[in-house]
């Protein structure tokens, strides 16, 4: 569904994603982990087009389509064929509600019985948000802003889910519901791709994982087999 | 050497401008005497708002307030009694103005001071302000002055003016008084108070943690650039010989505000060369406002047009060339000559000393980003602290370096309670930092990046730098403080860069840059804020060993943040560990890998149970 | 004074705060979204009072459709200095765009000095707007008077139900909190930013129009005062905020008809009140009336 090949980004002097390839199934949870500044970030965000990227390629398969490079094609268009990010930090809406944030993930969407059917799935999916429903975003605690963001991705109904570090800043409880959330909503036939500084909790659930160290890949498999693999930790607390 | 070279040059070239100068009269016609009179005093008004705002970074929109000032004491004070007592026709003059009458110089002195003083008044309240706030504020304060000159009937004569104001402007006094500004402008550019103040516009928060008082040196700077508003406005107002209230709009200020974009925002040969280009151009624009003929033909002219030209010509150049024509740099005879570099050597110090953080807590609102951090840090060591993402550490740095205030706690440097100093105060009891995200002054050279950090140890007075031919123990300063700094660079392998720009220099090399700035200060502490990231594994390598070096030859004491886990255990004594603002854990590199909390928190939770028995450290 | 003066008074000062307020909002769109004073904003108003008064005065239409066209006609122009000066400048620095401004600016005011001449032109007013209505106690009315508040306010509604109702409203307000979210879900911003331009432009071409009606000339360089003032107007009734702008403008408007109706000897400085509340606001509550803090990143 998604292949990128040969990615590499700059930030003026620095080289943070070096000749980065990985290949998502339709599907799968795939997983990109790795220590923080190792340039996770930036290749999930060059593939909703938030970054411009210096050279490689970009290639997503639309569910019923034909591959694509998009690596210039407007952020919009991405969302119109499917892509969707939930960012890292959250990045709800202060000054919206909750139910306007969800509306707003449905922009490009122009059916409204759809949409508000969809906020109701969402509403299921997490029961806090519809108690909280006509609070603005600013008022709602870590946790629920996390789901408001999940869900706020979900409302553009597509196929590849990017989550970036969902469970950055969570209590451990908390955590353990997101994990078990993305693999539900993973279970419903969305693809996902999983950005994540847990690396444990994330292996677990994907099917596939990859390790950046640094700007690139050294480390790839399944998450069963990294599970198991001492070079992963060496990845975080160095060795 | 080139430097005399130069300056033989420089010579040669005022003795032949002067001499054209000289001759100006009899080879021009008054047309053009007075456009040389309007480029000397719009040069001197562009040096000024340039000061202000290129250099200084105040977006100031207030110049044409100051300039009326300027022109207006200056004009009451030698226009003649006699020819006051008929002009005052509407309300009589106060009587201590009638016969008020001093000589031009003077007069011109008088202006600048009087429309520095305002400036000053001014500055100060507003100063507090930022970006586009300050200039609207300053838009209207130039508003309310214009407001009050038009009102104060009996001081100003009001709307109508005043009239018949003895030309004294000539190519002599317009030119002279330029050299003078230009001389003093270009004196303390080249002190380390210009640094200061280029060092406040690229990095305000930088520069505070050089130990700059960054609202001192921008009322000076402001007050400053009002005196040349002042002189430039009397001067003005002595070329028209009448001035009256409309003449100082908005778009006087425009104008002016236009000549140093086009010129070059920072640069003061881009100043100059914008007065001469925007003034003649004015000017000659002129003929489409006149009727022309073409053989039989005429056109008649469009009024307007030339202003219209004028703005598009504006908008050109900000979407196409937003550094206009000089950027920030400067003209130098080396353009045309080889390039030749410097060199020279070594000192060291020594010191003995101790942190202590205690209990410290910090809140946001309601977000407690730390919560009870404990620890102390003896001399000489390296100390780690870490913490997965969002966990404080940054905000640890903030408290400690005085730019955050601890909400509950205490901290102790060299025994002495440091918690709520301000970071220039922080920094001047011998404590610097880094940033994580890289920020030097980036329009300054190498060099000058690290003289900033030696302004804290500076003994002479910032406006001794404005004359330093009579104050010449302020050259000796700086060269001083210069060399130093040059001493720096090399030891930190960067003497090759000491003149390029910072913001050119290589990665690896602007981190190192970003030490030697922070080394300049001469701390006892140092703190580093992720100095890895974004180095690739064999510049990380080479880093470690740098810190190292650091630590052992210039005896200081270092905390580092560092995400890259090789770095940190590899250079780092004692390491804490933060996750989430809680102090979670301490102990040596090896006690930290293996401690289950940091690995859960690292990695997530169960991940010390299920698998770190057979991990390899 | 009479009841009759103040009455007086009261209307006009409600009606020029209206007035203010409308110019304002376009300030406090276009700033909330991009951090940028548009300094043309004025101008665009000015060319608002000039389009009518050649449609109806010169070109002879009837109102109705004079206002129309001026209205479209001054939105295209808003439209359009979005486009060309300010849209290339987005990713520059925030003071490169400023100064844009103010070239935009001075060009407007010098294009109208040479297009339609820098000479003040009357404005015929419509007869059925000038003529008196009598209350009880001998209060006299005039009918422009009253239009230009109910006028202002039915736009500020309608306004306010497209930002909160609407589809491009939702858009409109996440985009100024955060362009980037608000990207990433699938907005085109730049079409949403020249929707406020578009907006705020026609705003101004209405006040444009009502100022030409109430003070009944047009000449090149009217917008210049208005629109500072607005902008303060803006800023006091906190920036980005569209209430805050419509009650900073009739804060305005009543701060200068009252202090002149109350201290005559002032008038002279009338024109100075605005600024000295702007400066008083921005030392004591730089966030303005309802304004939200506008968060500057270390």
């Amino acid at each position: 569904m998604l292949k990128i090949n040969d990615l590499n980004i700059f930030y003026g002097a620095i080289h943070a994603v070096r000749n980065v390839s990985l290949e998502i199934q339709q599907g799968d949870i795939v997983t990109l982990i790795g220590a923080n500044g190792a340039g996770k970030s930036s290749v999930i965000r060059s593939i909703m087009g938030l970054v411009k990227i210096n050279s490689g390629e970009i290639i997503y398969t639309p569910k019923n389509g034909k591959p694509v490079n998009i690596s210039n094609m407007p952020v919009e268009n991405r969302v119109k064929s499917g892509i969707a990010l939930s960012p890292e930090g959250r990045r709800i809406l202060p000054q919206l509600t909750v139910e306007e944030n969800l509306k707003l993930g449905a922009y490009i969407r122009n059916d409204v019985s759809g949409i508000l059917s969809d906020i109701d799935y969402v509403y299921t999916l997490f029961p806090r948000l519809k108690e909280r429903r006509k609070q603005k975003g600013s008022t709602l605690s870590g946790g629920e802003q996390q789901m408001l963001a999940l869900g706020r991705a979900l409302m553009s109904r597509p196929d590849l889910l990017m989550l970036d570090e969902p469970s950055l800043g969570l209590a451990p409880i908390l955590v353990d519901e997101v994990f078990e959330i993305i693999r539900e909503i993973n279970s419903q036939g969305k693809t996902i791709l999983l950005v994540e500084q847990n690396a444990w909790a994330a292996l677990k659930i994907a099917k596939r994982a990859y390790v950046l160290e640094t700007g690139s890949i050294n480390i790839s498999g399944t998450g069963q087999e990294l599970l198991n693999d001492p070079k992963i930790r060496a990845a975080y607390l160095g060795g | 050497m080139h430097k005399t070279r130069n300056l033989i040059l420089t010579v040669i070239s005022v003795i032949l401008f002067a001499l054209f100068l000289n001759k100006a009269p009899e080879i021009l016609n008054g047309y053009w005497l007075r456009i040389f009179n309007l480029i000397a005093i719009n040069a001197i008004l562009a040096l000024s708002l340039n000061l202000i705002y290129g250099i200084t970074g105040m977006f100031s929109l207030g110049h044409a307030g100051f300039m009326a000032i300027g022109a207006y004491v200056s004009a009451l004070l030698i226009l003649p009694p006699a020819q006051k007592a008929a002009m005052w026709i509407l309300e009589p003059i106060y009587p201590f103005m009638l016969n008020l009458n001093t000589p031009f110089i003077i007069s011109l002195i008088i202006a600048g001071i009087a429309a520095a003083f305002f400036g000053m008044l001014v500055a100060i309240p507003v100063l507090r302000l930022g970006g586009d706030y300050l200039g609207i504020a300053t838009l209207g304060f130039a508003e309310i002055i214009r407001i009050i000159i038009t009102n104060m009937t009996r001081l100003t004569n009001g709307s109508l003016g005043l009239k018949g104001i003895p030309a004294y402007t000539d190519l002599y006094m317009s030119w002279g008084c330029f050299a003078v500004i230009l001389l003093c402008t270009v004196c303390m550019l080249n002190s380390n108070f210009g640094n200061i103040l280029r060092a406040v516009r690229d990095d305000e928060v930088a520069a505070k943690m050089m130990g700059v008082n960054i609202f001192k040196v921008k009322v000076i700077a402001f007050t400053l650039g009002c005196f040349g508003a002042g002189l430039g406005g009397a001067l003005m107002g002595n070329l028209i010989t009448t001035i009256d209230p409309k003449m100082f709009m908005i778009t006087q200020t425009y104008n002016i505000l236009m000549i140093i974009v086009v010129g070059g925002l920072g640069s003061v040969t881009g100043s100059i060369i914008g007065s001469f280009l925007i003034t003649i151009m004015l000017e000659w624009l002129r003929f489409v406002e006149n009727p022309i003929t073409i053989g039989s033909f005429e056109i008649p002219g469009i009024p307007g047009m030339r202003m219209v030209i004028f703005s598009l010509l504006l908008i050109v150049v900000i979407i196409f060339r937003r550094e206009g024509i000089m950027g920030t740099r400067e003209f130098s005879w080396d353009i045309f000559f080889p390039k030749s570099k410097a060199k020279k050597s070594k000192p060291v110090q020594n010191y003995d000393h101790v942190l202590e953080v205690e209990h410290v807590k910090l809140k946001f609102g309601g977000l407690t980003a730390i919560e009870d951090l404990n620890f102390n840090i003896d001399a000489g060591q390296i100390i780690g602290l870490i913490g997965p993402n969002g966990a404080g550490k940054t905000s640890a740095f903030n408290v400690i370096s005085g730019f955050y205030k601890p909400t509950e706690g205490r901290i102790k440097f060299l025994g002495k309670q440091i918690g709520g100093l301000s970071p220039d105060q922080v920094c001047k009891a011998g404590m610097s930092r880094t940033f994580q995200n890289i920020r030097l002054f980036g329009t300054e050279t190498a060099l000058q990046n690290v003289t900033v950090g030696s302004w804290v140890r500076q003994k002479n007075s910032w406006w001794m730098s404005l004359l330093p031919f009579i104050f010449t123990d302020v050259l000796r300063e700086d060269s001083e403080m210069k060399t130093q700094a040059m001493n720096l660079l090399e030891q930190l392998g960067l003497s090759e860069y000491a003149n390029e720009k910072a913001s050119a220099l290589p990665y690896g090399a602007q981190r190192r840059l970003e030490i030697a700035r922070a080394l300049g200060t001469r701390p006892k502490f140092l703190l580093l804020d992720e100095p890895a990231a974004g180095m690739n594994p064999n510049e990380s390598h080479e880093l470690m060993e740098f810190i190292k070096r650091l630590r052992d030859e210039f005896k200081l004491t270092i905390l580092l943040i560092e995400h890259d886990m090789k770095v940190v255990m590899n250079v780092c004594d004692y390491i804490h560990v933060l996750d989430q603002g809680v102090h979670i854990a301490q102990g040596t590199p090896s006690e930290i890998r293996a401690n289950k909390k940091v690995i859960e928190a690292y990695l997530g939770a169960g991940a010390s149970s299920e698998n770190s028995q057979e991990a390899k450290f | 004074m009479t009841l009759n003066i103040f009455v007086q008074h009261f209307v006009n000062a409600l009606s020029l705060g209206s007035l203010y307020g409308l110019i304002s909002i376009g300030y406090t769109m276009v700033y909330g979204i991009l951090r940028l004073i548009n300094f043309a904003h004025g101008d665009i108003f000015m060319l608002g009072a000039y389009f009518v008064f050649f449609a109806t005065i010169v070109y002879k239409l009837n109102w109705i459709l004079g206002v129309i066209i001026a209205i479209a006609a001054t939105t295209i122009c808003g439209l359009l200095v979005d486009r060309i000066a300010y849209r290339p400048l987005r990713q520059a620095p925030r003071i490169s765009a400023l100064i844009s401004a103010i070239g935009v600016s001075f060009f407007i005011e010098n294009f109208a000095v040479v297009v339609f001449t820098g000479m003040p032109r009357p404005v015929v007013q419509p007869k059925i707007l000038m003529k008196p209505i009598i209350l009880p106690n001998k209060v006299r009315l005039i009918p422009l008077g009253i239009l230009v508040p109910v006028v202002a306010f039915i736009l500020v509604a309608a306004l306010l139900w497209l930002l909160y109702k609407t589809k491009p409203g939702l858009a409109m307000r996440a985009i100024s909190f955060d362009i980037e979210t608000t990207r990433m879900l699938g907005v085109d911003v730049n079409k949403i930013i020249a929707l406020a331009f578009g907006l705020g432009s026609a705003l101004a071409a209405v006040a444009g129009i009502l100022w030409a009606l109430r003070y009944p000339r047009v000449e090149p360089f009217m917008g210049m005062t208005p629109g500072i003032k607005a902008f303060i107007a803006a800023v006091f009734g906190g920036i980005g905020s569209i209430p805050g702008a419509m009650i900073g403008g009739i804060i305005l408007g009543f701060v200068e008809i009252m202090s002149v109706a109350f201290f005559p000897n002032l008038s002279g400085y009338k024109d100075a009140f605005a600024f000295f509340l702007l400066i008083v606001i921005l030392l004591f509550k730089p966030t303005g009336i309802l304004g939200s803090k506008i968060e500057d990143k270390i």
